[in-house]
């Protein structure tokens, strides 16, 4: 890395960072074969690669996938944010806290978001996905020691998504096919992306054909695609659904912007909560291995194209590109100062193409049929379709791909309306980065632009419906709560601006406020993290709390600054 | 290494405040800024690491929606930035308000409360915030106080991660990180260990870097650190190793004493400082120093050992677990540590100085009237500075007339120094340490510099992160090892197979300098007819090191644009020493490597003036400046300078003077900071000829050792008590400077040496070091146009043609070597074993040495609050699997014996030996590895084999 940081300006210094391969996956390893991380493993690990000590200890203190004590027979891992706790999940941790709190057998663990907020409250079991009411079965069944069952929830399946071109399985990768055999360019790929105008679904909302271009311009070499899976923010699991009902499409994507800039190594970058999914991809890139899609000579034409699964070690804060290569070079999750971007400056220093799962599983049916075709599947002057998450107060959530620009009071129709015919509070329209919207502003189209402009943005598409009655300022401190817990800690005004926000709040919710007590001093704080922060997260995440105080009238800021997403991959 | 971006002939333009500002392509905006004249607050940025922009302190406006850190954020063209707007300092006042909320009280601050230079606090000032105004405050992430002399205070700690580059890019340590995540980051020592059990070495670099009280320094000795402003500065040298590092003594005149010290930037080791720089200097202050001369009574004749580890008879006691000394335990003795002075102080009386030096002239004429020049000798020392070095040898060699005057040069590069005046005529380095980060490849061999020259190998560790290839080669798998990209651990004591070995391979893969060869060296063709008997399998038979890993390393060298060698002791403490750096010398030149940047021989120099005392002479076969004694032409040029007759002959050695003791030969002599009873080898031996001598007077700043056998003791002064020049081992001759005023009656040794030579009818008088110094000059044409205005605060390197606009020459022998003819002489070398090989009865090599925190015998660094704190006890180096075969745990006492004596001491084991080598540090009295060594000497350096001899090692049992 010292060599490369030499030619990139702007390139920040590797402060606790070393050059060779990642110690992560000798210290999956280790946790595979003995459990847990043993001080004895970890010295003898450190002496036989010639590694310092703290750089281990600076990884395994900062995944929580990593553990320093001897696990106990049942890990039971509960979600407390936003879409669950909408659900209750603050009652039924306690209870799970009253009935196992003392068990010596049981590890009861209040986590982040785990990416299945449509079975809200939702747990985990020894990493099983799982709903609050399967609990004290899968519990049982766990100190017995027996094999988690087989996915409990079964995926919508049948009908494909409006995005996949191919009526069968017998037709897919047709697209990737054809470019192999010289028949289409990756040109007019490239092309058609960018007259699609597709933009980044991940956040950010980069457009994909300037960054695909971006990346192919570049003449370092190698190069990497990073197909980004981590999606991580509360309310957030369409790349889920994706994953698990249409992995050819990302698969193909991913292989067509391998092709297209010029890479021959490609990652699917999961987080380790999507274990069902991560299976399901890796039967899709055997697959592709088979028919002779994937690995070192593709289709006998001589090139190498290799995709391979990499297991976040955990945190939310992977999702934001930098922070992901930087986990994938063994390094702790810290983002990067940015420029230089990833396009030019990525994967151990060199141009990477970086997408979100639902980016690229739009790109073979625009490359298919052409962006007119994309266009004009979008609602009114809006181009092309679009996944949502819908969770919360809803009757029924799940996922839903509509056309672009779909209202948000039509949307929640789709998903059956407020749950139990109840008024509606308040949303978040794009994740829990965005900024809350009142019931009216239900009409606004879903779409990057309009909602900017109604104060708040299609991020990570992650629609959270709140009921009337809702605290919505405690629901926003549920969200700030979120955002400390998952603040990697590099920069002061995210580490310590979100910490003391928060206790400045809860403080104030204990003494019965609400969003007119909102200060002077939380706004300034907002400002100083939204402005000084080095990444997304610290950048939006007292936004939501300002907006709940705007709604409720109490501020004089107006509600048109539009905030940058987290940026979970789309950024430039 | 301030801005990560190569020197770029490119450049942006861009508006800065209203202002266009030009500057050089990837230059940061807070540097283009500092330019400007903008004063952009920083707390993570420090110009002498890389930036990480964390605190975001430096934000400045770009346009942009978010603000960027200037100092990590490079220029554009056509940037608009502005740097002070209302906004931006609104949010570094918050930014500052949020990071003291989590501080401690300004008045309990360890920072404010010690030097008074909190950063963090300074910026509060700025901006009017104060700790306790409406944030929530926090508290509570605790101290960590194990290390003996740095302190940790998490609540001080605002992340900016300015220790972790310090210990990483600074000095190659990497100990300190970040450990968990968000809020609850804090900075941890290897896997969250207290500090004082990690692998920290304590060179404090992290204190130097650290902005708040997170990381302070500890007071030693009670003396309290307090402001600088408060405080006298006092630039000089360290007194330890030969690297020289510049610092600044911090002191309390009104305590007399040093508060702390601190770096200073100089172009060789350009601030940094080990242990024993930064905390090793209270020696000073020990109260068992010498403060009035010392005669030894009549009832303590005949002379002999005084204290019971002198006696040789100590070792039946068994020290506490710790090894330390127990006071008040009733014992005979206080097992290990000092010297008990209640045991031998009562056997000498105080005298007035008058008195003592009339007795040494007395004693010393009287001895030479009735023996002859023979029968004197002096020891003078590489701790004393060139002056005292220059005068000593002046003395014994014109109030003597003998030659008979060497020091401890003998004992470390003697048989380098031989090989390096017959290869190239010049036995100092042929270029700096620090040159290394000009080299493709460095070759790092038999040193252990991560110990011994901890400076010095920063920079090569550095290198290494910046492409430059390390090779090390060395018995043992030292710290230098995991910065290594080749590592060979060969057998003790093949060196000359090993590198004929690789010169082997470099000549049969074509990949000499041929036309170097040609131009430049004679004898090649003799080389290459030896070293063609040793393929690389060959020397994987001596060595043990395998035969491919061998051509890699020929591959590497014969492939490098620019190739250095480092080493030490291990090359040159052997029977074969010379022949060790022959080979050192061929490898250098059959590739062209000398007389480049990046390019040379580096014999990386011991003492802090081992170079300067060898170059003034203190050596039986040169006069000043390497001229041969027994050259006529030479002898009677220093006839006529010093104005009187000189011994045509060169005089003996220290390893020769010890054994013409014991023969009868030598019968007075004046020692001067040597302490030849611990360093010296087999000394058993060395007791003998002490014992022996008609009179021996010792000067000294502690009673030493040696000094239990002497007829006088003068008590001298240390390092810190006198002014004086010093040269390093790049060849930086650099002044010292007073810090403190000698205890008690105690003297400056340089005027001792002159009232001695006064009283023996020398008639000299020098007024000052000053003085001294320009006599030196004049005499020595290497030193010339150097004096002591125009070395300034950072020294000189010499030669130098134009000290007052120079450093002085880096990179030597560009054009021709210092031979007659000019030409690099090539010699072979058939590898030899070393001359006591292990068998069953002592199966064990012995390998001898340093540690990071001591210094040869000890008189210092044991008596230094820190270094004695970290490393307290003797210990025997084993590798697990012998320990496993012996049956000995770690820690556990055994007795190691040879055929010369034996010790018990403790064992570590240690994953750096390697089976069947064993390594004892020679600094404890206690456990002294040289009564073990054997006083076999290289024919031609007169170099004892410090590094090799047999021993068994068992169990103490019972007996320990």
């Amino acid at each position: 890395m010292a060599k490369a940081q030499a030619q990139v300006p702007g390139v920040e210094a590797r402060a606790g960072r070393f050059d060779g391969p990642s110690l992560i996956p000798a210290l999956h390893a280790i946790q595979e074969r003995v459990g847990w991380l043993p001080r004895e493993e970890l010295v003898t690990l450190a002496r036989d690669v010639r590694r310092p000590l703290y750089e281990i200890e600076g990884l395994i203190s900062f995944y929580p996938h990593f553990r320093t004590e001897p696990p106990k027979r049942v890990a039971l891992h509960a979600c407390r944010d936003l879409s669950c706790w909408l659900q209750g999940a603050d009652e039924r941790i306690a209870a799970l806290r009253e009935r196992y709190g003392q068990d010596t057998e049981i590890e009861l663990v209040e986590v982040s978001c785990i990416g299945r907020c449509d079975a809200a409250p939702a747990l985990s079991i020894n990493e099983h996905p799982a709903t609050a009411g399967e609990a004290d079965t899968l519990v049982s069944a766990a100190r017995e020691g027996e094999p988690p069952p087989v996915a409990t929830r079964s995926y919508a399946g049948g009908g494909a998504w409006p995005n996949d071109p191919y009526s069968s399985a017998g037709e897919r990768y047709g697209l990737l096919r054809a470019v192999l055999a010289g028949d289409v360019n990756t040109g007019q790929i490239i092309t058609a992306l960018q007259d699609s105008g597709l933009r980044g679904m991940g956040g950010a909302g980069f457009p994909a054909g300037r960054k695909w271009e971006l990346v192919a311009a570049q003449v370092a070499t190698p190069k990497y695609v990073i197909c980004n899976a981590d999606e991580s923010e509360p309310g957030t699991f369409k790349d889920r659904q994706i994953l698990a009902e249409e992995p050819h499409l990302v698969l193909e994507g991913m292989l067509l912007g391998m092709l297209a800039v010029g890479a021959e190594e490609g990652w699917v970058f999961i987080r380790h909560e999507y274990g069902p999914e991560e299976a399901v991809i890796r039967r899709e890139i055997e697959l592709l291995r088979s028919a002779g899609l994937a690995g070192p000579d593709v289709a006998g034409t001589g090139r190498r194209l290799s995709v391979e699964v990499f297991t976040s070690p955990g945190g939310y804060i992977l999702g934001e590109e930098s922070a992901l290569i930087e986990c994938m070079e063994g390094h702790r999750g810290e983002p990067r100062n940015k420029p230089p971007f990833p396009g030019v400056y990525g994967l151990h220093g060199q141009p990477t193409l970086m997408n979100s799962v639902e980016t690229f599983a739009h790109v073979p049916i625009i490359a298919t049929r052409g962006a007119a075709w994309w266009k004009d599947q979008g609602a009114g002057e809006h181009s092309g379709l679009k996944f949502f998450a819908v969770s919360g107060h809803v009757e029924r959530p799940g996922v839903y791909c509509v056309p672009m620009g779909t209202t948000a009071r039509q949307l929640l129709e789709l998903a059956g309306g407020v749950a139990g015919g109840r008024p509606l509070g308040a949303i978040q329209p794009g994740g829990a980065s965005s900024n809350f919207l009142g019931p009216d502003q239900l009409d606004v189209p879903l779409d990057f632009a309009t909602l900017a402009k109604a104060g708040s943005m299609l991020g990570s598409g992650a629609l959270v419906v709140m009921a009337e009655g809702t605290d919505l300022l405690a629901a926003a401190t549920n969200v700030l709560a979120f955002f400390r817990n998952e603040s990697c800690g590099k920069c002061v005004p995210c580490r310590v601006g979100s910490s003391k926000a928060h206790r400045i709040l809860s403080g104030l919710l204990a003494n019965g406020g609400g969003p007119a007590d909102v200060n002077g001093e939380i706004s300034q704080l907002e400002q100083v993290m939204r402005r000084t922060s080095i990444c997304g997260l610290g950048q939006v995440a007292l936004g939501p709390v300002m907006s709940v105080a705007r709604l409720a009238g109490s501020t004089g800021h107006g509600a048109g600054d539009a905030r940058n997403g987290t940026g979970s991959g789309d950024g430039a | 290494m301030a801005i990560p971006v190569q020197a770029s002939t490119e450049t942006v333009t861009l508006t800065i405040d209203g202002r266009e500002v030009t500057a050089a392509e990837g230059t940061t905006i807070w540097a283009a800024a500092k330019a400007a004249g903008a004063d952009i607050p920083v707390l993570c940025h420090d110009e002498r690491y890389d930036p990480v922009g964390v605190c975001r302190m430096c934000v400045v406006d770009v346009g942009a929606p978010a603000f960027a850190a200037s100092c990590v954020r490079a220029c554009e063209n056509g940037m608009d930035v502005k740097t002070a707007t209302p906004e931006l300092e609104r949010s570094r006042a918050m930014l500052t308000r949020l990071l003291l909320a989590d501080q401690p009280a300004r008045d309990r601050d360890p920072k404010q409360i010690t030097t008074g230079d909190n950063e963090l606090l300074a910026l509060a000032d700025r901006y009017g915030v104060a700790r306790e105004d409406g944030l929530p405050v926090s508290s509570g992430r605790g101290t960590d106080l194990s290390n003996p002399v740095i302190a940790v205070d998490h609540d001080s700690c605002i992340l900016c991660d300015r220790c972790v580059r310090a210990c990483d890019d600074i000095q190659g340590n990497d100990v300190i990180g970040r450990s968990g995540k968000g809020y609850a980051t804090r900075i941890a020592f290897d896997l969250n260990d207290p500090m004082g059990n990690s692998s920290c070495v304590t060179c404090g670099e992290c204190v130097a870097a650290c902005p708040t009280g997170a990381l302070t320094n500890k007071p030693i000795r009670d003396v309290p650190i307090r402001p600088r402003s408060e405080l006298d500065q006092v630039d000089t040298v360290c007194p330890y190793c030969g690297v020289g590092c510049a610092l600044t003594y911090n002191v309390d005149r009104e305590r007399g004493a040093i508060a702390f010290a601190e770096g200073r930037d100089q172009p060789g080791s350009k601030g940094r400082l080990c242990v024993k720089g930064r905390y090793g200097w209270d020696y000073a202050a020990s109260p068992q120093r010498l403060t009035v001369p010392l005669i030894r009574r009549e009832e303590s004749y005949p002379k002999g050992p005084l204290s019971a580890e002198v006696r040789g008879d100590a070792d039946g006691e068994r020290p506490d677990q710790e090894g330390r000394r127990q006071d008040g335990s009733g014992r005979r003795r206080k097992p290990g540590g000092l010297v008990d002075y209640a045991e031998v102080l009562p056997h000498f009386r105080e005298a007035t100085w008058e008195e003592a030096l009339d007795l040494v002239a007395r004693r010393l004429t009287g001895i030479h009237a009735a023996d002859g020049p023979g029968a004197i000798a002096g020891f003078g020392s590489a701790k004393c500075s060139n002056e005292e070095a220059y005068l000593f040898q002046k003395l014994i060699r014109t109030g003597f007339h003998t030659n008979n005057v060497d020091h401890c040069t003998r004992l470390c590069h003697a048989s380098s120094v031989a090989a390096l005046f017959e290869g190239i005529g010049s036995g100092a380095v042929s270029t700096t340490y620090g040159d290394v980060v000009n080299a493709d490849v460095a070759i790092v061999t038999g040193s252990n510099p991560t110990a011994n020259h901890p400076v010095a190998s920063s920079f090569f560790k550095q290198a290494r992160r910046r492409g430059t290839t390390i090779i090390y080669v060395d018995p043992r798998a030292d710290k230098m090892s995991d910065h290594a990209d080749i590592f060979c651990q060969l057998k003790p004591g093949t060196d000359v197979a090993f590198y004929n070995g690789v010169m082997h391979e470099v000549i049969r893969l074509g990949l000499t300098d041929k036309d170097f060869i040609a131009r430049r060296t004679t004898n090649f063709e003799a080389l290459a007819q030896t070293v063609a008997d040793y393929p690389p399998e060959r020397a994987e038979q001596i060595t043990g090191v395998p035969a491919d890993l061998i051509r890699r390393v020929a591959r590497a060298w014969g492939g490098a644009g620019a190739g250095i060698i480092f080493w030490g002791m291990g090359i040159s403490q052997h029977t074969t020493g010379t022949d060790n750096a022959r080979c050192l010398i061929a490898m250098c030149a059959i590739t062209g490597n000398v007389g480049r940047p990046g390019s040379g021989l580096h014999p990386l120099r011991g003492q802090n003036n081992v170079q300067g005392a060898s170059d003034m002479g203190l050596i039986p076969m040169f006069y000043p400046d390497y001229k041969k004694a027994d050259d006529p032409a030479v002898h009677a040029r220093f006839e006529q300078l010093w104005g009187t007759d000189l011994d045509p002959q060169c005089g003996l050695t220290v390893t020769e003077i010890i054994g013409s003791v014991l023969a009868g030969g030598v019968r007075g002599m004046y020692m001067m900071g040597e302490n030849p009873f611990l360093s010296d080898p087999n000394i058993n031996k060395v007791r003998k000829a002490l014992s022996a001598l008609e009179f021996l007077v010792v000067q000294d700043i502690f009673l030493t050792e040696t000094a239990e056998f002497a007829d006088v003791i003068l008590p001298a002064s240390s390092y810190l008590e006198k002014d004086g020049t010093y040269t390093n081992t790049d060849r930086r001759v650099q002044l010292g400077n007073k810090v403190l005023e000698p205890p008690g009656q105690a003297r400056v040794d340089w005027e001792v040496v002159q009232d001695i030579a006064n009283r023996i009818g020398l008639g000299w008088t020098y007024t000052s070091a000053r003085d001294v110094f320009e006599e030196i000059v004049a005499v020595m044409p290497s030193y010339a146009r150097l004096s002591y205005d125009n070395l300034g605060l950072t020294g000189k390197l010499y030669p130098n043609p134009d000290p007052e606009h120079s450093d002085g020459t880096v990179v030597m022998f560009g054009e021709r070597f210092n031979t007659s003819d000019g030409l690099a002489h090539l010699v072979p070398a058939e590898w030899l074993p070393a001359k006591e090989l292990p068998d069953e009865q002592f199966p064990f090599v012995l390998n001898t040495g340093r540690l990071l925190q001591h210094w040869h015998t000890g008189t210092m660094t044991r008596r230094s609050f820190a270094l004695d704190a970290i490393s307290p006890r003797a210990e025997v180096y084993v590798s697990p699997g012998d320990a496993a075969a012996l049956g000995i745990a770690d820690g556990e006492q055994v007795r190691v014996t040879s055929r010369r004596g034996s010790i018990v001491l403790a064992t570590r084991v240690s994953h750096r030996e390697a089976p069947g080598n064993c390594f004892i540090p020679f600094h404890f009295r206690e456990a002294a590895a040289n009564l073990l060594t054997i006083d076999e000497i290289d024919p031609m350096g007169k170099i004892p084999e410090f590094k090799f001899c047999a021993v068994r090692i068992e169990a103490a049992g019972e007996r320990a």
